[in-house]
């Protein structure tokens, strides 16, 4: 079974130590160069907390599990300041071939919420396998053209 | 059918690093061969509204792709300061080609060069030019690879005439029929 980004913001965190529900997801933060999952983030604005991939024991379709509240950390640098804003979404980003092509603004991202493993980068209409990922920034999202 | 951009597409266009995302400057002008065919670097701007000059230029074994939408390359190591790039990237700027008159072997005149135009996706293969007619209009032709050029004018395989196309789409779709009536590849 696949999981999508967009689908899958505002599911609830929930701590499997505790049961206790800690919040809502907000952002799911992606390392392209890993082509996986890094981290969760949790909450708004000043509130908002990161919890990394290796902590969640469950992204289920009702609730993602996570071990327990310590799990939870506040952004600690820049970049972590700025996944927890959001500014590091992958959806909403502009696509650009290495060719220098626009393909559109990345609607979604298809993953194995097993493993954390990016499967599909949705533009709009068209899907490219999330292996054709090069890189992305705070401009755009370079995927391989795809053939013709 | 090939996808095509003009010189003046190109400028402005921003500078964008496959690995990082990230748009590092924007392209301020280009620097052409006209003898070789083809785009030997590319000047800079910062990037944003009232940035000004970057030192630095793009030498065309740097770019990964010149698009439509994009420059492309590697990283942002590719930004090459001017005494670092090949020599031809600093003497070719003087052999401007605008407002040169094309003439066929045979002394007719198709009009003057307006613009350059490039293969998109490639790092700088001008396939073509942008021309104004003698009628005052705008036409496109093709160019073989390579050409005898004066510094005033420009002469072309008379077949040229045979496909002055009206747009950008007619000439890539031109070209390659172009290539192969010269018997070049």
């Amino acid at each position: 079974m696949s999981e999508r980004f967009a689908a899958a913001v505002g599911r609830k965190l929930v701590s499997r130590a505790s049961a206790e529900e800690l919040g809502a997801l907000t952002h799911i933060v992606a390392d392209v160069s890993r082509n996986k999952v890094a981290s969760l983030v949790m909450g708004k604005g000043r509130k908002a907390v990161l919890v990394d991939w290796d902590q969640v024991s469950g992204f289920g379709p009702d609730a993602v599990m996570v071990a327990d509240e310590n799990a939870l950390y506040a952004p600690r640098d820049d970049r972590e300041s700025a996944a927890a804003d959001g500014k590091l979404d992958l959806i909403g980003q502009r696509v650009l071939s290495d060719m220098g092509e626009s393909l559109g603004e990345a609607s979604d991202i298809v993953f194995d919420p097993a493993s954390g493993v990016l499967e599909t980068l949705v533009i709009g209409e068209r899907e490219v396998p999330a292996t054709s990922i090069l890189g992305a920034g705070s401009y755009a999202v370079v995927v391989k053209a795809p053939a013709e | 059918m090939r996808l095509l951009v003009t010189g003046s597409a190109i400028r402005g266009l921003p500078v964008v690093t496959i690995h990082g995302g990230e748009d590092v400057a924007e392209i301020r002008d280009l620097i052409y061969n006209p003898e070789a065919g083809r785009v030997v670097g590319l000047t800079l701007n910062k990037r944003g509204f009232l940035s000004g000059r970057r030192r630095e230029v793009l030498p065309a074994e740097t770019i990964h792709a010149i698009g439509r939408d994009a420059v492309m390359v590697e990283n942002e190591d590719s930004l090459t300061l001017p005494q670092d790039a090949p020599d031809e990237v600093g003497t070719s700027s003087e052999r401007d080609v605008l407002g040169n008159e094309v003439l066929t072997e045979q002394g007719k005149s198709l009009g003057k060069v307006k613009d350059v135009v490039v293969l998109a996706g490639s790092a700088g293969e001008v396939v073509g030019y942008e021309i104004e007619t003698e009628s005052g209009g705008t036409g496109y032709i093709p160019l073989p690879t390579q050409l005898a050029v004066s510094g005033s004018a420009l002469v072309v395989p008379d077949p040229t005439q045979d496909f002055v196309e009206a747009d950008l789409v007619g000439l890539g779709a031109a070209v390659d029929e172009f290539r192969s009536r010269l018997g070049m590849k």
